[in-house]
């Protein structure tokens, strides 16, 4: 098992190390910070000055190794337009990316499950192809768009929720919806497949055989055990929402990880943006790991694989 | 030695006329809805030069900017569904719009299948330190955020309709390479493989005639699920300042020019475009649901 | 979100007179009773792109016209752009003079003026701000100042080591640098520059209380500052998209909302209540790169008047800015030191035309591309399509703006053949500033693709001369040159539109954006919003 652990950590530290290079140097190659940062009178002193306040002006191989240094402890360079270590700017924005991920999860199962429950339940029917459009619905527009929409229904013309920002709960509802419905087809697409498989199976054919009407059947056997794929991949896709809601973040100005890194972008604030990319990374690293380990404590066939 | 699935069709033993007459039958159950509007929207696309009204990328002469839909007030028939901020006609834009969601669409798809099905291929057959190097990549790929890559690219090559399709490919790639790799670590032990390989068969010719035949099933599968998912990219992609790039009319660049718009009142701006994204992305997606209940009964649970 | 930078450089000023020689006698501002007293109610600003914790600190100003916005709330300075006063409004200093021959100048404090911590502004203060200004012209300032004397407990002399006759203007144009917004030296130095910027003290009418890194900022009124506060509490929100921030002014949820764009102008001031300030801002003008080669069409002069002659500005300025900017002129703000007034560039399809053939292009010709600044690329669209009427085909280049400013700044190589920039600036403080950033050979934006010998040899005398009226002599016959050979074609002034909605209380959108070098709402004291 140990050798499992070691083999699999080690996997994910030369994954990182290959993330970490790979968004050092794309970083760079999209052009150069120091224009963005000044006015369009400035002379070559003055670039010069801030190419140097910055560290710019050493070699890249220079950069990176004083970077990947640092990222060792624990210090992930530090912002030039925030001025503050990208580690603290990380965690400072981490609870609201996470607060987004989790609600929009949550939209995304109470669309998918029972779209999916309907979809499996009336195979093939007219309910079944409804259950789908709704779901798929979230698939087929983007999320910028139904993002606005529901910020003029909900918020202009109906004055029920606030417009934008970080709050309340009232201020989670709308980009936690433009969020999570796009995630709403996976989930229905899983449920179904599941409850239609468990409602074929052995069990729930003696449990009909019984007697029982169909509605328990339903809620208290098949549910129960189609619920288990759905949940993990509700889990994975709230890692790839997190890293993933820049476009509902800017919409919404929520305060997330996703904007941050956007607006890092724009102004090609490189340590911000390795620095958020690389935390980025560990997270989606570490959680593969662990559920990699879990599923090998749970699994001895995957311990022994390769 | 695993056995085999009753229904699984090994592609070596299908001959060309079984094949065809699969075509056949396949075509009469599929979505009847899907396949009209995908059948629609291809045409359109072909015939965009002789149905569109008027150039897609010029203001329409005469006509003002922000001219509503012919059934309101102010509209006219000239322009039917409307004009834009710089005054072009909605309609011919939205017609050759399709040819550009349709090409980015597809091509992108093709672009994020090919490179992710060759890796997955390679990482599932040869295996060994090509296999962990792949699937560590394939790793860190999923950690760097979309934008970053599109920005880069447009960067090092300038924006434009090709460039967007590549960037498009290499955002999706490791969808496939996981589920593919997988199929192949499955199918490498396989009795024709393994007969393949004792015969002296060499690693490409298996690849080849054995591997590649097997997984396209689920490559294609997972492709007609990528190519809705591709065409809302594209719009995201505009959003962010690095989509196709203006005067070409795109559908998401359209939605994505006329965000302000929507709180201003001039809906047909934005209703339109995303009505179309709407209707291609759910043609596929319910044709991809078909496919997948149809070619491959291992993916159901994709 | 990119932020646009040019309508962020304000300048806006009638005339420049001859201002450094000028000494200015000021009268002392009459003390006001403490403004915390007064204080009440809140101010929201949705702010139109990010919020960079920098701006925070004037010491490391960037010389852009964004910083402004942030540090007239929290800081102050000697003298300073308010009003319509372009740079020598008396602030913490309650006079000024500058000596005639422009080698020293002399400020005295007011009395009891005090930082937020409750410490005096003292001129050891002002003197370490300045000895330890790193922001943008900071090496000019180094290397003509030769001392700083500390004259008495209120009085602080700057002595040049030459005449430096843009001193005031330098010093005092906030959105062009700042070594005169004095900032505490002890509490600077004990907890060092990242922290000040997160943390940031000052001697403004605003102190901080509360500030998320890029996303808002909260700061409430300071009961010691010399002048009266109005509104206790100002808030200021980083909404980068547009249509959120019109949805913000609808619902009340901001009281102030920068940058409307064009499509909603007319929409957002119908709404009831809003009133729209819509504040001159950045100039747009058209640059032929490598037009000095004799292969390309717009060497000829005939060509870039047919250009001018084919821009339709009017048509342009109604359908970008629903008409509220202004068709040019001279593609230098008016609002600049030693800019000339020029009359609007007229058009004339017909007349263009015929310069076309005169100049051996009958059937027009291809313009390879047409490059707007991002994201402006609805103005390169229009551009092309009025110029397609007289035969001149062009096809619109777009990028993102990081990028744009590195090609830029790589010269003719990254724009080679025929082509088109449509830039867009703006500019503070003097004339010379746009020359030097945007025509002269190797300036920060224009690099090699310009480069007109004569002009820049006359620049070149301009910078050495200190005699202004040579200098101003100078300035006119540049910029007439650069104007009568259409050696860059001005299009249209940019209206960078806000909007104020009911809340705030005003007699006409003046009042809330009373400051002519700027497109911001300060000074921030003086806005009320009703009971």
């Amino acid at each position: 098992m140990s050798q499992f652990i070691i083999r699999r950590v080690l996997y994910s530290v030369v994954t990182l190390v290959i993330l970490s290079a790979t968004i050092f140097l794309i970083v760079r190659l999209t052009g150069d910070p120091v224009a963005l940062m000044t006015e369009a009178s400035a002379r070559p002193e003055d670039l010069e000055r801030i190419r140097h306040q910055w560290g710019l002006d050493r070699s890249w191989p220079v950069q990176y190794v004083t970077f990947m240094q640092n990222a060792l402890t624990g210090e992930l360079g530090k912002s030039f337009n925030y001025r503050m270590p990208v580690s603290e700017l990380y965690f400072q924005r981490l609870p609201n990316s996470l607060t987004l991920g989790l609600a929009a999860t949550l939209i995304s199962l109470l669309i998918g499950i029972p779209a999916g429950i309907i979809s499996a339940v009336k195979v093939n029917s007219a309910w079944d192809n409804v259950a789908k459009g709704v779901a798929l619905l979230g698939l087929s527009i983007p999320g910028f768009w139904l993002g606005l929409v529901l910020i003029l229904t909900f918020s202009v013309w109906l004055r029920w929720l606030p417009t934008s920002g970080a709050g309340d709960w009232r201020h989670v509802v709308m980009p936690a919806l433009a969020l999570g419905w796009y995630f709403a087809a996976s989930m229905l697409r899983l449920t179904r497949s599941s409850m239609l498989e468990v409602l074929g199976s052995e069990y729930i054919k003696l449990a009909r055989l019984k007697g029982l009407p169909d509605f328990v059947v339903i809620a208290m056997h098949a549910f129960k055990n189609a619920l288990i794929p759905v949940f993990t991949l509700a889990g994975v896709n709230m890692v790839v929402m997190v890293n993933a809601a820049v476009i509902i973040e800017v919409i919404f100005a929520w305060p997330g990880i996703g904007r941050l890194l956007y607006e890092g972008i724009f102004q090609r604030d490189f340590p911000l943006v390795q620095g958020v990319v690389v935390m980025a990374g560990f997270m989606i690293v570490g959680i593969n790991l662990f559920v990699d380990i879990l599923y090998a404590f749970i699994d001895p066939r995957i311990r022994l694989s390769r | 030695m695993a056995t085999i699935p009753a229904n699984t069709r090994l592609v070596s033993q299908r001959t060309a006329s079984g094949r065809l007459g699969a075509v056949v039958k396949a075509a009469r159950e599929a979505p009847l809805m899907a396949v009209v509007i995908l059948g629609g929207l291809i045409v359109v696309a072909l015939l965009a030069d002789l149905i569109a009204p008027y150039d897609p990328t010029v203001p329409v002469k005469g006509a003002e900017m922000f001219v509503p839909p012919f059934w309101m007030d102010g509209g006219s028939l000239a322009t039917p569904l409307g004009t834009d901020f710089q005054g072009r006609d909605i309609l011919s834009r939205l017609i050759y719009g399709a040819r550009v969601s349709l090409i980015v669409g597809l091509m992108g798809t093709l672009v994020a299948g090919g490179l992710g099905t060759g890796l997955g291929i390679l990482s599932g057959y040869i295996g060994g330190w090509v296999d962990q190097i792949i699937m560590r990549v394939t790793d860190a790929w999923l950690a760097l955020p979309a934008i970053v890559f599109a920005i880069f690219l447009a960067a090092m090559v300038g924006p434009s309709m090709w460039n967007i399709i590549v960037i498009l490919g290499l955002v999706y790639w490791t969808r496939y390479a996981r589920v593919i790799r997988g199929e192949v670590l499955s199918l490498r032990e396989r009795d024709f493989v393994k007969l393949a390989e004792i015969a002296g068969a060499s690693k490409l010719r298996v690849i080849r005639k054995h591997i590649l035949p097997n997984v396209l099933n689920t490559a294609t599968v997972l492709a007609s699920l990528t190519v809705g998912v591709v065409i809302i990219a594209e719009a995201s992609l505009s959003f962010l300042g690095v989509g196709v790039p203006p005067p070409q009319p795109a559908w998401g660049l359209m939605l994505s020019e006329a965000r302000p718009t929507l709180m201003a009142g001039q809906w047909w701006l934005t209703v339109f475009p995303g009505f179309c994204i709407l209707l291609i992305v759910l043609a596929t997606q319910l044709f991809g649901d078909w496919l997948r209940v149809r070619l491959d009964p291992q993916t159901r649970n994709l | 979100m990119q932020r646009p930078r040019f309508e962020a450089y304000s300048v806006f000023t009638l005339i420049a007179a001859a201002l450094v020689l000028v000494a200015i006698a000021s009268t002392a501002i009459p003390f006001a009773a403490p403004a915390g007293a007064a204080a009440k109610g809140k101010l929201t600003l949705a702010w139109h792109a990010g919020l960079a914790s920098r701006w925070l600190d004037p010491q490391e100003h960037d010389g852009t016209a964004t910083p402004d916005n942030f540090f007239t709330a929290i800081h102050d300075a000697l003298i300073k752009n308010q009003g319509t006063q372009l740079y020598d409004h008396p602030a913490l200093a309650e006079k000024f003079s500058v000596a005639n021959d422009a080698k020293s100048a002399t400020f005295t404090l007011r009395r009891g003026i005090k930082f937020h911590n409750g410490d005096p502004v003292t001129p050891q203060d002002v003197k370490f701000s300045y000895e330890n200004y790193r922001g943008a012209k900071a090496d000019v300032f180094k290397k003509k100042t030769d001392r700083i004397e500390i004259v008495d407990d209120r009085t602080v002399r700057f002595v040049f080591k030459e005449p430096f006759l843009d001193f005031a203007i330098l010093f005092g144009t906030a959105n062009v640098a700042a070594p005169g917004w004095v900032v505490p030296e002890k509490y600077y130095k004990q907890v060092g520059p990242d922290a000040f910027k997160q943390k940031p003290i000052g001697a403004g009418p605003y102190k901080l209380v509360r500030h998320e890194p890029g996303v808002r900022l909260e700061m409430e009124a300071f009961d010691g500052y010399y002048r009266p506060v109005n509104v206790k509490q100002l808030v200021m929100i980083s909404v980068p998209e547009a249509a959120t921030r019109v949805a913000m002014l609808e619902r009340g949820e901001a009281d102030i909302v920068y940058n409307v764009p064009g499509e909603l102008i007319t929409k957002v001031g119908k709404l009831p209540g809003v009133t729209l300030a819509p504040v001159l801002s950045g100039s747009f003008f058209i640059e032929f790169p490598g037009f000095q080669d004799p292969k390309n069409p717009f060497h000829d002069k005939r060509v870039r008047e047919a250009v001018s002659l084919a821009v339709d500005r009017r048509a342009m300025n109604q359908a970008e800015t629903a008409g509220m900017g202004k068709a040019t002129g001279n593609w230098i703000n008016n609002d600049v030191q030693y800019a000339i007034e020029w009359p609007e560039f007229p058009r004339n399809v017909d007349k263009a035309k015929q310069l076309l053939r005169e100049a051996g292009y009958p059937n027009g010709f291809d313009v390879d591309w047409v490059t707007p600044l991002p994201t402006f690329y609805s103005r390169g669209e229009r551009l092309i399509a009025q110029l397609r009427e007289v035969g001149i085909r062009g096809r619109l280049q777009t990028m993102e703006r990081g990028i744009f400013l590195q090609r830029l700044q790589g010269g003719l190589r990254e724009f080679p053949g025929t082509q088109i920039i449509l830039h867009g600036v703006r500019i503070a403080g003097s004339w010379s500033f746009w020359y030097e950033g945007y025509f002269k050979c190797g300036g920060f934006s224009s690099r090699d693709r310009i480069c007109v010998k004569d002009l820049d040899g006359k620049f070149d005398q301009y910078e050495r001369s200190i005699n202004p009226a040579e200098r101003k002599k100078l300035a006119e016959e540049i910029q007439r040159g650069i104007l009568e050979n259409y050696y860059l074609v001005p299009v249209f002034r940019h209206a960078f539109v806000n909007a104020i909605g009911p809340r705030v209380a005003l007699q006409k959108w003046e009042d809330v954006f009373p400051t002519i070098t700027t497109g911001y709402a300060y000074p921030w004291e003086d806005i009320k919003v009703k009971d």
